[in-house]
């Protein structure tokens, strides 16, 4: 159906927002391959136009009555945070969104 | 050899609850920062999302006054792309079955006069944070307070054809909103966005041509405005031979000029899968119903019935009904008994430009009904009654006290009258005499003068047949 | 015992099993035992739960100590909120005796993939205890603690149960919240629970079943009962066997454990008949697509900005931070997950991996219902292919790992309830036989297993 190579890997390390050191690619390449082989098993089945899509859980959502009563936080919100300066979280500039 | 110009807007707009789209945190503006969050809103580990019933409330009254077909299905997807302002790294959204489609707004483009606008969605959405860029020295400072308030997204049919129709829509379209109850649709509380997309083509081109996002219009004027630019720069690449790219841009009000944002190409696939935190949003078709049911008297239907059941100028019920408040204080005002011409005139002349200014009315309806009856049965001046309005606000005195502690009640007591007339004629010996010799438009003289010697209290419809006695004419 | 004595032999017990290097454990100690003593003694002493100390896997937020999932992008991080199920435990007189080992997020079968070093299995130091919740297993059945909390996305309570001879339970998916349960696979994840026995494990259970408002999938029904109804045999109830549950290459250990078991359910008065759930062998490929998808949009969230670990010295910008972060923070086997899930939902690819694998869940699903309405009232399986592997055996081939979990994951991908009962030992390893039941059958799952359990000697060698 369709090949997963260097080019997809680093395209979806990419999207995933995950460094991928190029020397960890081949053997990375290799593994994902292996998965989407494995995965693609699926096309064997025909289509089951006629089964009605699964949910898992209720079958419609429970609503909310919209009252404040937020769930506390046990502890403030700069201990856990790596950069928290005057009440923000601080994080490094972002270079494609600096205008917005 | 002219061009067409093809503009859809989306617009996103706030919708007026109590708390947030998916927790119990409050949905409020002007706070610390990251003083509303809560487990949901920092998307901590393992916290999940629980839909507010009165956003899907407030999102269904607003799509259907948009004459949108709400569904009794529709499903939560996520939609996935990072940035710091995005706690989760993804956004819920909806994307295939979204909760309403197909609507039509109408409105008066000043090209081709009335014209339909399709509505291709409605969905619900939560909102993103704040990253502010220059709060932090060299670093950005994230807000999440923001974060996760309730959204609808409207987004319109590629029906626009003209900067000017663009600003035409959006204000209809606020209208409209507004009267649902949805949402207070201000675009500098930043409760309505829009975002423009628009392309040009030679008119009759079966395709559209290629199109680019406006972003950061922060009034409507300034969506005129920037689709017009974008509209000229569009034009001018094109007859120059050349293309125009697939970009989005961003409008700089200060310099009226757009700038392209630099964005990665990948950064436009989205993942969109349904949630699997939320099961469908299922609506009882009949709710629905009682929904459409509860709507007000959209502004159309409220203009004609004010011309007609008032008596009022069709431009002045026009005027009445832009703003739902407006309206609704219109009509508390004469159900408080004042006359319906008198209440649209002082809503006119008076209330509006200060709701204009603060988007606040200064005097209670029945309050302002009973200063119109002080006026009406002559206990203040035309004139008085602006300085008396002016003094009921802020209090809550009755205005005929108000009046009376401003000493602008009139006196048309003939004793207290006589008096100043007598002062005035001792005062101006020479007027006397020349209105004793014939000149009667001295009157006019008097009756001014006795004014301002009783600041302004005396009735002047009642000083002048005091004068007349006395001068013996 | 009193709740203090309680707490002093947790800790002893806790320590010991630390020495050993079961390396179970993630957070513990004794002054955090000593508290929760202190808190049990201004509880009543009839609660359902009173004295009993837990292990909770350490995917379950508590904000009395840490919770990392065995992950670098968490260390040291503590939950400002606790679970639900936790907080229901702790109200009933539980008292959280540790925070235990798992596979990284919860990804794997053998608790090999967690980033404080792998668990020992408490019967053979060379072997995994299963996995996921593979610290969870191992504490329970190396005597520390009667019960434990696990979670299964695809397996991980049921497979490790199996592996380590206790008894495992997963519930019906919204049996119990998931609020607080750090999210892998949504439409799959239930908090489960391990228990020395039955008894135990469907006491904890009961206690933290029932709706929760703060979690939308949470199903609105009543709790569970704390005691299972009570059976004296099985009388009257059909017993399906799913055949492509017993492939001529299962193991025979756990050929013969099975055999042994159906052998005592007809012996007590069960029908056993035959049946077919054709689309199994897609169980494991359907997963590997849903569960990756999902886990790649629920850890977008550890991104270095609000908590967990911020990695950018070789990022000048947001981007680079999230790389590098992300990149440093997650083990192997998430990142792998990650960059599946990732691409079988990215554009051109939807259809035809996450639109396809959701239509095969849906007719898994239905192999269930069909052999359930055919008059079944449970099924039996083995749980597993083969008894607790070697560490290091399938670590370099991950899709061999994940078809460890073939006889588990469907059952978890259908949302129904299962368990696993230790029903004997091959060559000194646990073998476990899967009881599988409707939705929200639970109590006839449980009951059926206490009077197995009764019945059988669950440590006898079968072979
Ligand atoms: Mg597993
Ligand atoms: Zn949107």
């Amino acid at each position: 159906m369709s090949s997963i190579g260097p080019t997809e890997v680093r395209h979806v390390a990419a999207l995933s927002a995950l460094e991928v050191p190029e020397a960890d690619l081949p053997q990375l390449v290799a593994q994902l391959q292996r998965i989407v082989a494995m995965v693609e098993q699926l096309n064997e089945v025909p289509s089951a136009g006629d089964v009605p899509p699964f949910v898992a859980g209720p079958a419609a959502a429970a609503l909310r009555d919209d009252r404040i009563a937020p769930e506390p936080l046990a502890h403030p919100l700069g201990q856990t945070a790596p950069g928290f300066a005057e009440g923000f979280f601080a994080v490094p500039r972002h270079t494609a969104m600096e205008e917005s | 050899m002219t061009w067409e110009t093809v503009i859809g807007l989306e617009v996103h707009v706030q919708l007026g609850t109590r708390t947030k789209m998916f927790c119990a945190q409050a949905n409020a503006f002007g706070h610390d920062p990251n003083s509303l969050v809560d487990p949901y809103t920092l998307g901590l580990p393992g916290a999940l999302p629980v839909p507010n019933e009165e956003a899907v409330r407030l999102g269904t009254r607003a799509a259907l006054a948009l004459g949108c077909t709400v569904h009794p299905v529709s499903i939560f997807a996520r939609k996935h792309y990072f940035y710091p302002d995005l706690p989760k790294g993804y956004q819920i959204s909806q994307f295939e079955r979204p909760l309403a489609t197909g609507g039509t707004v109408w409105i008066e483009s000043p090209e081709r006069g009335r014209i339909a606008i399709g509505v291709t969605r409605l969905h619900l959405e939560e909102d993103a944070g704040k990253s502010l860029h220059d709060r932090l020295d060299g670093r950005t400072a994230v807000d999440l307070n923001r974060a996760g308030v309730p959204l609808a997204e409207i987004v319109s049919e590629p029906d626009l054809r003209s900067p000017a129709e663009a600003r035409a829509y959006l204000t209809v379209l606020r209208q409209l909103l507004v009267y649902a109850g949805a949402s207070d649709c201000s675009m500098e509380k930043g409760t309505l966005r829009v975002d423009a997309n628009i392309s040009i083509r030679r008119p009759g081109a079966p395709t559209f041509g290629t199109k680019t996002e406006v972003k950061n219009l922060n009034s409507f004027a300034n969506v005129e405005r920037a689709l017009e630019v974008e509209r000229a720069r569009q034009v001018a690449l094109l007859e120059a031979g050349g293309t125009v790219a697939q970009v989005t841009l961003l409008f700089n009000a200060a310099t009226g000029q757009v700038k392209e944002l630099r964005s990665k190409e990948e950064s436009h696939d989205y993942r969109y899968f349904p949630d699997p935190d939320l099961p469908p949003l299922v609506l009882d078709p009949a709710w629905i119903e009682e929904q459409r049911a509860a709507l007000p008297e959209m502004p159309e239907a409220r203009r004609e019935r004010f011309a007609t059941a008032y008596g009022l100028p069709a431009y002045h019920a026009g005027t009445l009904c832009l703003e739902r408040p407006v309206a609704d204080y219109f009509e508390a005002v004469v159900e408080a008994g004042a006359e319906p011409k008198a209440a649209a005139d002082w809503v006119l002349e008076t209330v509006l430009s200060g709701w204009n200014e603060t988007g606040d009315f200064a005097v209670a309806p029945e309050r302002l009904a009973h200063l119109i009856a002080l006026v009406k049965d002559g206990t203040v001046s035309r004139q008085a009654a602006k300085q008396v309005y002016a003094g009921l606000g802020g209090t809550t005195e009755a205005p005929r006290a108000v009046a009376e502690r401003l000493g602008l009640v009139q006196v048309s007591d003939t004793g207290a009258l006589a008096a100043w007339v007598d002062e005035v004629l001792a005062a101006h010996p020479k007027e006397v005499e020349r209105f004793r010799g014939g000149e009667a438009k001295l009157m006019g003289f008097f009756v001014g003068q006795v004014m301002k010697r009783s600041k302004g209290q005396a009735d002047p419809k009642a000083v002048q047949p005091v004068l007349q006695a006395k001068l013996g004419g | 015992m009193i709740p203090r004595d309680v707490a002093r032999e947790t800790g002893r017990r806790l320590a010991e099993a630390d020495a050993k290097g079961l390396n179970a454990t993630l957070h513990w100690s004794q002054a955090l035992l000593d508290r929760e003593a202190e808190r049990l003694e201004t509880l009543q002493a009839n609660l359902p739960l009173y004295g009993l100390p837990v292990a909770v896997k350490d995917n379950i937020v508590t904000a009395e100590q840490p919770t990392t999932c065995a992950s670098r992008i968490l260390e040291g991080y503590v939950s400002p909120y606790t679970a639900t199920a936790v907080a229901r435990l702790r109200d009933a007189g539980a008292m959280v005796a540790c925070k235990a080992n798992l596979d990284e997020f919860a990804m794997g079968s053998s608790t090999e993939n967690s980033a404080f070093g792998r668990v020992q299995h408490p019967l053979d130091p060379a072997r995994v205890p299963g996995g996921s919740s593979g610290g969870s297993a191992a504490l329970v059945a190396a005597g520390v603690v009667p019960a434990a909390l696990g979670s299964e996305t695809g397996g991980s309570v049921r497979q490790p149960a199996a592996f380590c001879g206790i008894v495992g339970v997963k519930p019906t998916y919204g049996r119990v919240s998931r609020y607080g349960l750090v999210a892998f696979g949504s439409s799959l994840d239930c908090i489960s629970v391990f228990g020395r026995t039955v008894a135990d494990a469907a006491k904890v259970l009961g206690v933290m079943s029932g709706h929760d408002p703060l979690d939308a999938t949470s199903a609105r029904r009543p709790a569970l009962p704390l005691t299972p109804t009570h059976r004296s045999d099985l009388a009257g109830l059909r017993i399906g066997l799913p055949r492509e549950y017993f492939p001529a290459d299962l193991d025979a250990g756990i050929r013969a454990g099975l055999d042994r078991t159906i052998a005592v359910v007809k012996a007590l008065g069960a029908e056993v008949v035959e049946v077919s759930l054709p689309h199994t062998k897609y169980a494991v490929p359907t997963y590997y697509i849903i569960a990756p998808a999902e886990a790649a949009s629920n850890l977008a969230r550890y991104d270095g900005v609000r908590y967990g670990l911020r990695r950018m010295s070789h990022a000048d910008d947001v981007q680079g931070m999230y790389r590098q972060t992300r990149g440093e923070g997650f083990g192997p086997e998430v990142r792998r997950r990650i960059l599946v899930g990732t691409y079988v939902l990215s554009a051109g690819y939807y259809d035809a991996y996450y639109g396809k694998a959701q239509q095969v869940r849906a007719l898994l699903a239905r192999d269930f219902d069909r052999a359930f309405a055919g008059g079944v009232d449970l099924l039996l399986t083995p749980t597993t292919p083969t008894p607790a592997f070697k560490a290091g055996d399938k670590v370099s081939d991950p899709v061999a790992m994940y078809y460890s979990d073939i006889f588990v994951c469907g059952i978890s991908l259908a949302g129904l309830p299962a368990l696993s009962l230790p029903v004997g030992r091959s060559e000194g390893l646990p073998v476990g036989a899967q009881l599988i039941a409707p939705a929200f059958e639970e109590d006839r799952m449980l009951s059926v297993a206490q009077v197995l359990e009764r019945t059988l000697d669950g440590a006898a060698e079968v072979r």
